[in-house]
């Protein structure tokens, strides 16, 4: 029973790492890109800087990379694991792919908050001589926030989901944990606990980021 | 600030939006662009604004030329400009302080200057120990107070106002007005003030360019508008004013249907008795009223003139020689 309990645990923390730090590069990749793919778009969107080639540009490849098969990504991207952390196994390995994976999705949640902001606001903003940037720092992204908020709970949902399935290329984990013991080894006890740390991970995720989005929506 | 437009165009594909408008706007006045929606107001409003360039023509204040500023330039020119909207647009992830902060802040300007500045004007526009006032929780009008205060916190020489008062209910519509003429004369400002409401020129402003198609129809002060007033689409304006139609219950049939103007002095003469008694004709008063219209009474009469044409036509003469403006009433 400690066995499992050991195992567990350290799976459950691989995932919580896995998560945690491709939430934060796949932000770091996904946000800039987002609020380009904004404000460049046109002007009837909201765009404050319309440039349309770049943006049709960059929005197909916001796209390709979107309608990739995950797992297909995760394979993909293994000789640049490899380039960057030196191994394309293990839980930082898989950091990587999971992060590219999920940066235009980033990117997509990042574009459409941005894009709900009032058009009017951005005008005003525009009228009393704001430079672009700070059309961009002060104006889009704080009236944005509740709904960025969500768009954040929304990513590290879905990198849970991405990184159960990393496991099945050797990232770690509680996917991998799921199919090496509960699946190969006929355990389902292991699946069960995999599955039910899992549920119980996303539910804590959406139950805080819904605190922090109604938190931001009462002080205004 | 003197605001000069010199044949401005503006077109959207096949609709021209704006179309050869050239107007002076002087300075410190209180001046109203008044159309219908789609006569163009809002795109004038932006190009006058430069927040939109013009296909053709200029747009000076004062000397300096503004419509072809480099990007460092005009982002420069647009802080010494205010302006304030129908939908308040003011920052919801900023309360009603920080929303006055806001141009102070993009122009980096002194934190303790900034703040004394936005409690000076929270007190200007009567919302003092409301600074820390969710967006969400003000009025309409207190919206709009606090978009004013924001709009002259760089101590603008300009303030545009876009249709600043169709979102809101009469009475406030007349404290925000107040409010502007007020801050105007306190500022030496030049006001611009795009509307499709007669009350609100009436109310605040100075003098009017009626806006029709793109194209200004009629142009000048206030009181003389309101007098006499030549273009048709001016004319409509003036009728659609609730104090004069509302009240008109039916027309007579015989005769014609005139509406009358007087202006100052004439509103206490008793100039229909005397154009009655020396020329036979008889009135059928259907609605008048006397509005104040930016400090002068302007008289307004409808009335059928009888008992038959010819009589009609001489008192109508009678009436003109003596300086009221007659008009040929259209059906009610």
């Amino acid at each position: 029973m400690s066995t499992m309990m050991n195992l567990v645990l350290e799976a459950t923390w691989q995932t919580a790492v896995m998560v945690f730090l491709s939430t934060i590069f796949s932000m770091l990749l996904g946000f800039p890109i987002g609020v380009l793919l904004h404000v460049t778009g046109s002007e009837e969107s909201g765009g404050i800087i319309p440039h349309p080639v770049f943006c049709s540009v960059l929005s197909r490849i916001v796209n390709v990379l979107r309608s990739f098969p995950f797992l297909i990504l995760m394979i993909v991207l293994m000789p640049l694991s490899r380039l960057i952390i030196g191994t394309s196994i293990g839980t930082m390995a898989t950091v990587i792919p999971l992060s590219i994976a999920a940066a235009p999705f980033v990117a997509r949640v990042i574009e459409s908050s941005l894009k709900e902001v009032d058009p009017g606001v951005v005008q005003a903003a525009k009228a009393m001589g704001s430079t672009n940037w700070q059309i961009i720092a002060k104006v889009l992204i704080p009236e944005a926030l509740p709904s960025l908020a969500s768009g954040v709970t929304l990513t590290i949902i879905n990198l849970i989901g991405y990184s159960a399935m990393a496991g099945a290329i050797g990232g770690g984990g509680l996917g991998d944990l799921a199919i090496r013991y509960g699946y190969q080894r006929f355990r389902p006890s292991y699946m069960v606990a995999a599955v039910v740390i899992i549920i119980v991970m996303v539910e804590l995720i959406q139950f805080i980021g819904d605190r922090i989005s109604s938190h931001l929506m009462s002080k205004r | 600030m003197e605001i000069r437009l010199r044949n401005l165009r503006r077109s959207y594909g096949q609709l021209h939006a704006v179309e050869d408008v050239s107007l002076t706007i002087p300075s410190n006045t209180v001046y109203g662009i008044i159309g219908k929606s789609g006569a163009g107001k809002s795109t004038l409003v932006r190009l006058v604004s430069m927040l939109e360039v013009p296909d053709q023509g200029e747009v000076y204040y004062d000397d300096k030329r503004v419509d072809n500023l480099p990007k460092s330039e005009l982002i420069a020119e647009r802080r010494h400009i205010g302006m304030i909207f129908q939908t308040f647009n003011l920052f919801s992830s900023r309360n009603a302080a920080g929303n006055i902060a806001y141009p102070m802040e993009i122009c980096h300007m002194d934190k303790e200057h900034i703040r004394r500045r936005t409690e000076e004007l929270l007190e200007l526009v009567g919302l003092q120990g409301r600074g820390d006032a969710p967006i969400s929780t003000l009025s309409g009008g207190q919206k709009q107070r606090v978009a004013i205060a924001r709009a002259l916190a760089t101590d603008p020489e300009i303030l545009f106002c876009d249709e600043a008062t169709s979102a809101l209910d009469p009475q406030t519509t007349r404290s925000i007005l107040a409010l502007i003429k007020e801050i105007q004369k306190k500022m030496n400002l030049t006001v611009v003030m795009i509307t499709h409401q007669m009350e609100v020129v009436r109310d605040a402003c100075d003098r009017v360019a009626v806006l029709d198609s793109g194209r200004i129809v009629e142009e000048g002060r206030v009181s003389d508008i309101f007098a006499s007033p030549r273009h048709p689409v001016t004319k409509d304006f003036l009728s659609s004013l609730a104090t004069v139609r509302e009240s008109i219950v039916r027309w007579s049939k015989e005769g014609g249907h005139y509406t009358l103007r007087f202006r100052g002095s004439k509103t206490d003469e008793p100039i229909i008795s005397a154009v009655s008694s020396s020329t036979g004709a008889v009135f059928n008063i259907r609605a008048a009223g006397v509005q104040n219209v930016d400090g002068e009474e302007i008289g307004v009469m409808i009335t059928d003139i009888g008992p038959d044409a010819e009589a009609a036509g001489k008192a109508v003469a009678m009436l003109r020689s003596k300086g009221v403006y007659v008009d040929e009433a259209e059906e009610v």
